[in-house]
């Protein structure tokens, strides 16, 4: 089970939220309900000795007082949609770059995609029904903010050995370098 | 003296989040200049008289060790102190850089952390207050 995996998932995006935006956030015991019409999802792809992607979903009303806390708005100043979009990729890029040396170990060397929006109903597609967060090739962590409920889930190509706990065992025994090929971008 | 400093990252936001670091920080500060890739980047050099670069890592187009990387291949551009502001975990790129002079600052960071990181690389001079 990767239970360690997923309490770094949560340990991860907590700290990011409070010191990236200064949105205060706390584990969810058990998996919230998560609305594909109410939230925001952005996908961070990356290669390296493992590769995946860090998907986030935050509840869109959090959207406003993000980009405005990362931005930092003068006296009557609003941010559209873009500008909210921009700092949510932002905030799951840096998650995702944290997330990293857990998957490899920090001698590990990886490129991260640059962040995508993902929308329509792909964007909430649920973990394995009742099996939520043992998959040997992904976990997932809910935190509670006070605009709602936020998901955070990391998945990776499963490496042919493991380390303890399930994990990827350190190094580069598993090679994907390249090109963000499926999103037609370089190596962010 | 003014510090014209070139801020180089594929994130608007992240742009923005460190000018606005580098203002509350009490630097006297000239242009401030963004790019959004090492090209972008080295194209910003050769156009400005720039004091200080920070930069990200991980961008499209040019990364930012690609683009340190061409800056210490010329005279004129190897002595600009620069300082890597990214999310990288990977102890074995942050040596490397830190082997060619550079500092490194991870994401997420505090505007004090930027403050501190500057002071030690260009000096109190360059701050409104003595020790700011």
């Amino acid at each position: 089970m990767n239970q360690a995996l997923r309490h770094k998932l949560i340990e991860v995006t907590g700290d990011t939220l409070e010191k990236l935006a200064f949105i205060f956030a706390f584990p969810a015991e058990t998996p919230p309900a998560m609305d594909s019409q109410r939230s925001e999802t952005v996908r961070v792809n990356f290669t390296g000795p493992v590769c995946g992607g860090v998907e986030l979903s935050l509840p869109a009303g959090a959207l406003p007082e993000l980009a405005l806390n990362m931005l930092g708005a003068e006296e009557g100043e609003s941010f559209d949609t873009e500008q909210q979009h921009d700092a949510l990729k932002e905030l799951a890029n840096v998650i995702c770059g944290n997330l990293l040396p857990t998957l490899a170990g920090d001698a590990a060397e990886f490129s991260l995609c640059p962040p995508l929006m993902v929308s329509g109903d792909s964007a909430l597609i649920e973990p394995k029904e009742g099996n939520p967060t043992e998959s040997t090739s992904e976990a997932t962590g809910y935190l509670m903010l006070e605009a709602g409920a936020c998901r955070v889930r990391l998945t990776w190509d499963p490496p042919a050995s493991r380390g303890p706990e399930g994990l990827p065992a350190g190094g580069g025994h598993l090679e994907c370098r390249g090109k963000c090929h499926d999103q037609g971008a370089g190596g962010r | 003296m003014a510090v014209n400093i070139l801020i180089v990252d594929d994130s608007k936001v992240m742009r923005s989040m460190i000018q606005k670091s580098m203002q509350m920080s009490g630097l006297h500060i000239g242009e401030v200049h963004h790019a959004a890739n090492g090209q972008e980047g080295l194209e910003a050099l050769n156009r400005h008289w720039i004091d200080l670069v920070i930069t990200d890592i991980n961008m499209p187009v040019m990364t930012g060790e690609e683009m340190i990387g061409q800056m210490h291949e010329r005279t004129d551009l190897r002595a600009i102190p620069t300082i890597v502001i990214s999310t990288e975990g990977s102890l074995t790129r942050i040596e490397r850089l830190q082997r060619m002079g550079l500092r490194f600052v991870h994401k997420p960071f505090s505007p004090e952390t930027i403050r501190d990181t500057v002071r030690d690389v260009l000096g109190n001079e360059v701050f409104h207050e003595p020790g700011a």
